[in-house]
């Protein structure tokens, strides 16, 4: 199919839809307007029933947590495969910084180390700091770990290759992404073992805005922060590696 | 006239997930470049997140954070843990892709996707 030939199947396609489209657009409720009934009845009965303040927490980890159990599970398979193609040829025994010949690490300036420096930990404990808070105000396991995440590429950049190496172990990682999401799913048989259904909230629910307040949630949400906190590192990890050429003991590269 | 307007104006965020969609598609066809093609896939996905939020979307309502404020009229929040965790998911998958995209550049030397049809080589 040459790419005149697609531009016009797509085109077709688009004058198909687009009536389609325009017809069910024009006919929806108002904008801003719409009946909204299962999310008005978790607004109603969520800090009655689980005792949280943040409904999209109640939403993510309680009401709907089955898909979060699915969604978590995919992250896991994009981590994995992710660490699967990339690791391919360079083999999984080095686990220490490695020297790149010809590609020189420069100083940075002054400046940069030390904003780096001053702004890494405080990023990595604010991302603590959002996991912590899922279930009283706006934040979670899933936004805290990529900002942990994050602050540890402002490690890198304060402390360079070298320093942010000796820091990110990869084995600590891969346990920190696995065991997150096997956390999730024991979460889900520990309800089962005590004759409920699967996931079914059973721990006490604690005080309305206690920190620790949502029963199950909290464990749930914490292995969300580490999966998702892990996951994100090890993907920087294996794409930092990339600038490693192969050491020995390394698969050999097969070009083709 | 004001109803018509209004009408209107409740069209624009339909109009805007379809633009993002029909726009990241057409950039998908036509890419000659696979890493330009992924951060159309991001695109694409965008229309998404708009589609979600504007169904969920109600006027003068809070958000469904009920620390400060008694449980009252907010809007979705079905909706905004979907986005939440689509986000996510999207920039793991993106890695992913990135990757497939290191691995083809090491092995065919091109990323050109009109230069690399599976059935010639």
């Amino acid at each position: 199919m040459t790419p005149r030939v697609r531009i016009a199947v797509f085109a077709l396609a688009v004058l198909c839809l687009l009536p389609a489209f325009a017809h069910v657009a024009w006919h929806m409720p108002p904008f801003g307007a719409h009946p909204l009934p299962y999310g008005d009845a978790i607004n109603a009965a969520g800090t009655r029933e689980r005792h949280v303040t943040n409904m999209i927490s109640a939403v993510n980890f309680d009401y709907r947590g089955f898909d979060t159990l699915g969604e978590e599970f995919m992250l896991l398979c994009a981590v994995t495969g992710t660490s699967i193609l990339l690791r391919g040829n360079r083999g999984e025994r080095v686990d220490a910084p490695q020297q790149v010949p010809g590609r020189p690490i420069r100083d940075r300036s002054d400046g940069v180390v030390l904003i780096a420096r001053l702004i890494g930990p405080v990023t990595i404990l604010f991302g603590l700091y959002v996991i912590l808070h899922a279930m009283t105000t706006p934040g979670g396991g899933f936004q805290g770990g990529v900002i942990v995440a994050s602050g540890t590429l402002l490690v890198f950049l304060g402390e360079g290759y070298r320093g942010w190496r000796r820091l990110m172990r990869s084995k600590l990682l891969d346990g920190c992404e696995g065991l997150g999401a096997t956390l999730y799913a024991l979460c889900g048989f520990a309800s089962m073992l005590a004759g409920l259904p699967f996931l079914q909230n059973m721990l006490p629910l604690g005080e309305v805005k206690d920190l620790f307040s949502g029963g199950l949630m909290l464990l749930e949400n914490l292995g969300v922060g580490m999966a998702v906190a892990g996951g994100f590192a090890v993907l920087f990890l294996e794409f930092l590696e990339e600038t490693r050429v192969a050491s020995d003991g390394d698969e050999e590269e097969s070009g083709g | 006239m004001m109803a018509m307007l209004e009408r209107v104006q409740s069209l624009l965020p339909w109009a805007v997930a379809a633009w993002l969609l029909g726009i990241g598609l057409y950039a998908i066809l036509t890419s000659r470049h696979y890493v330009h093609l992924i951060g159309c896939l991001s695109v694409v996905q965008a229309s998404t997140y708009v589609l979600l939020l504007a169904a969920g979307y109600r006027h003068n309502a809070r958000a469904p954070i009920f620390y400060t404020h008694a449980p009252s009229v907010a809007v979705d929040p079905v909706v905004q843990a979907l986005v939440l965790t689509d986000i996510v998911i999207g920039a793991t998958v993106t890695a992913l892709l990135l990757a497939l995209v290191l691995q083809l550049h090491k092995r065919r030397g091109t990323l050109d996707p009109e230069k690399l049809r599976p059935m010639r080589s």
